[in-house]
């Protein structure tokens, strides 16, 4: 059997010192899909963040391999060229770069050589249509005036054109109305495949009645504390994080 | 210049030289020498040394002009120019003090004479310049483009700019400024007068794009008549030290005079802009926009001014200087002062100076774009708000191009 796309093992992460992960286990084979359910400040972002590559979250501990390379040896774009997608809970604003020059960038970054105009300009087109996203989006400035809605669109765009082998989706849900979450979960599942495993990050069940997950795990004070098949987000449905010790009973989106 | 200067131009000459004979020597302690040394622009007088091993002058820039000029060292070169409208002139300013007397009389040293170091440094020693005219009405499609050159043959050179726009006329005149590195030390003074009449539109791009080596100071000053457009465009990129003090007269109501900046200092390259604009009349409009990324050692300095006498009310006046330190080291100051004596009148400043957002970086990192890429990126979109009011699209590949080169 091929090597597991994602395999984490006692993953300790720190943010400025401060322990959040205390010990991580966590395989995705190739592919397929899991969901990371758990309440607010178990540590599921900081995983997202840490797998990202982002500088400010420290592994102190425990290994992560991503098809067989270590992560913590690659620098965030080295693990985003080699296929490792994060999209973001709150996506970045740059002002002054506009969405078609960022688009451009990484599309070519990502492959290693120039796509050429047209060829990148019907990529566009067609994974704009797939998302509902505004063309006219190509020429305002990255994130900057997006809806929370468009902000997610484009991000799930970005993994459309970029391709990646593996997708974090950290809270994508969060702040989308129903609509929004639907043409955002068709266009998850349009990429979904034996080429795209997906850890999708969430606080409720909702996503997962659109993207159905192979594996559910929960996250509870940064640890894996359950895992289990479909059921077990219908299981969280009903009660909640109470049997992990959370406060939080009922987990219906306000 | 020409050999037959009139007589008034010479006795200006000669008043120039007494003047800075005459004026107090710069020491460093006046207010506005506080953050360059005068002694690095060697404003005192005598012509410093050449440099150690000069080097050929580099070639001009491609793009689609109406009119060349070439200055190497100073001295007036080739001259091209590609059907220029009826009545506009493009010619060297040392010859047109006597092919085109009464215009260029009645004007030059009109906005920027000898009444300071500097100015009088100019006046005295200037040989040839850009002398641009451009008659009642007429439209100047392409730009004009004056390349100041310096080679290391002399210690000094000199550029003198001046540009009339009649009514309603319109042009873009560039003053470039460049040189390949030098082995040592060399010395520049430009000076620039524009006058922009009634309904007229000018954009002036001053490009200092100098070598290491140069050590720069100059001046722009612009007049905007009533209903006038005026851009004064100023990108400093290049040269040791550079010093460059623009200002903007705003002499008629409906006037729309912006004075638009862009540096990107690295190394231990010094910049200082001063940046000034002066409500001469009512219901005016003007905008200072200064935006400067810093690296390495760098250091930037902006001082900018808004200044409303008495008996501008409705003036409209704006100034913003942003800055983006790319690194600990680096070093950037800004001054924004108001001087109001007008009730009545919109006014706003506002300086700032800020990291490279990290949060920027890693979004860019996470989609694949390298570090450096990223930095570059951040940069050019920084630039992108100034960019976006200067008409001169080609200015953008050229900042585009030296952030690529600049950005670590």
């Amino acid at each position: 059997m091929a090597d597991p796309i994602l395999q984490i093992k006692g993953l300790e992460v720190a943010v400025e010192d401060t322990p959040i992960l205390k010990g991580v286990d966590l395989t995705v084979p190739q592919g397929e899909v899991h969901a990371l359910m758990g309440p607010n400040g178990s540590g599921k972002s900081t995983l997202a963040y840490a797998l990202a590559g982002h500088p400010r979250y420290e592994i102190t501990a425990g290994e992560v391999l991503f098809a067989g390379q270590d992560l913590a040896e690659m620098e965030a774009d080295e693990r985003a060229r080699a296929g490792l997608f994060l999209a973001m809970q709150y996506p970045v604003e740059v002002p002054g770069v506009s969405v078609m020059n960022f688009l451009r960038t990484a599309v070519n970054a990502a492959r290693g050589e120039e796509v050429p105009v047209r060829e990148f300009a019907k990529l566009f087109r067609e994974a704009s249509k797939q998302l509902e996203f505004d063309p006219s989006f190509a020429d305002r400035y990255l994130n900057e005036g997006f809806s929370g809605g468009e902000k997610k669109r484009h991000e799930i765009l970005q993994m459309a054109l970029l391709k990646p082998r593996f997708a974090i989706l950290d809270e994508t849900d969060s702040g989308l109305d129903i609509d929004a979450l639907r043409i955002v979960s068709e266009g998850v599942n349009h990429l979904r495949g034996p080429g795209l495993g997906v850890l999708i990050i969430t606080h409720y069940t909702r996503i997962l009645r659109y993207i159905k997950p192979d594996v559910v795990h929960v996250m509870y004070e940064g640890r894996i504390a359950k895992t289990g098949g479909p059921e077990l987000a219908e299981h969280l449905e009903e009660k909640g994080y109470v049997e992990f010790g959370s406060a939080e009973a009922a987990l219906a989106p306000r | 210049m020409a050999s037959a200067a009139p007589a008034w131009a010479e006795e200006a000459r000669q008043a120039a030289g007494q003047a800075l004979q005459a004026l107090p020597g710069l020491t460093g302690r006046e207010e506005d020498w506080r953050f360059t040394p005068p002694e690095d622009l060697a404003l005192a007088g005598p012509e410093p040394g050449p440099a150690a091993a000069p080097v050929d002058a580099p070639v001009p820039a491609p793009g689609h002009r109406s009119a060349r000029l070439a200055f190497a060292d100073g001295a007036a070169g080739r001259a091209e120019a590609a059907g220029l409208p009826e009545g506009v002139v493009v010619a060297d300013l040392g010859d047109a003090l006597s092919s085109h007397e009464a215009l260029v009389r009645e004007r030059l040293y009109a906005l920027a004479g000898f009444e300071d170091r500097p100015g009088a440094l100019n006046a005295a020693g200037w040989e040839s310049g850009t002398f641009v005219y451009v008659p009642r009405g007429v439209e100047v499609e392409l730009p004009v483009e004056a390349v100041l050159s310096a080679t290391g043959a002399r210690g000094r050179v000199f550029g003198r700019t001046l540009v009339v726009v009649e009514e309603g006329a319109k042009a873009t005149v560039i003053d470039r400024f460049t040189s390949p590195a030098l082995a040592s030390a060399v010395h520049a003074s430009s000076v620039a007068e524009l006058f922009v009449a009634e309904g007229g539109e000018l954009e002036h791009v001053s490009f200092v794009d100098w070598g290491a080596g140069m050590r720069h100071h100059a001046v722009v000053r612009a007049a905007a008549g009533k209903d006038a457009k005026v851009r004064s465009v100023v990108v400093t990129l290049g040269g040791d030290v550079v010093r460059v003090e623009p200002t903007l007269y705003v002499r008629g109501s409906g006037a729309d005079a912006r004075a638009l900046g862009l540096y990107f200092a690295a190394g231990d390259q010094h910049f200082e802009h001063r940046v000034v604009s002066r409500h001469e009349a009512p219901q005016a409009y003007s905008n200072l926009l200064y935006k400067g990324a810093i690296q390495d050692a760098a250091h930037t300095v902006f001082f900018g001014n808004l200044v409303v006498p008495p008996g501008a009310p409705g003036t409209d006046a704006y100034q913003t200087n942003r800055n983006l330190v790319l690194n600990e080291g680096a070093r950037a100051d800004t001054i924004p002062f108001l001087e109001i004596e007008t009730a009545e009148v919109k006014c706003s400043h506002a300086g700032a100076v800020g990291r490279v957002d990290d949060e920027q970086v890693f979004y860019l990192q996470a989609r694949g774009v390298p570090e450096r890429e990223a930095k570059q990126l951040i940069v050019y979109g920084f630039f992108q708000e100034v960019l976006d009011q200067i008409g001169f699209a080609e200015l953008r590949e050229e900042l585009d191009a030296a952030v690529a080169r600049k950005v670590r």
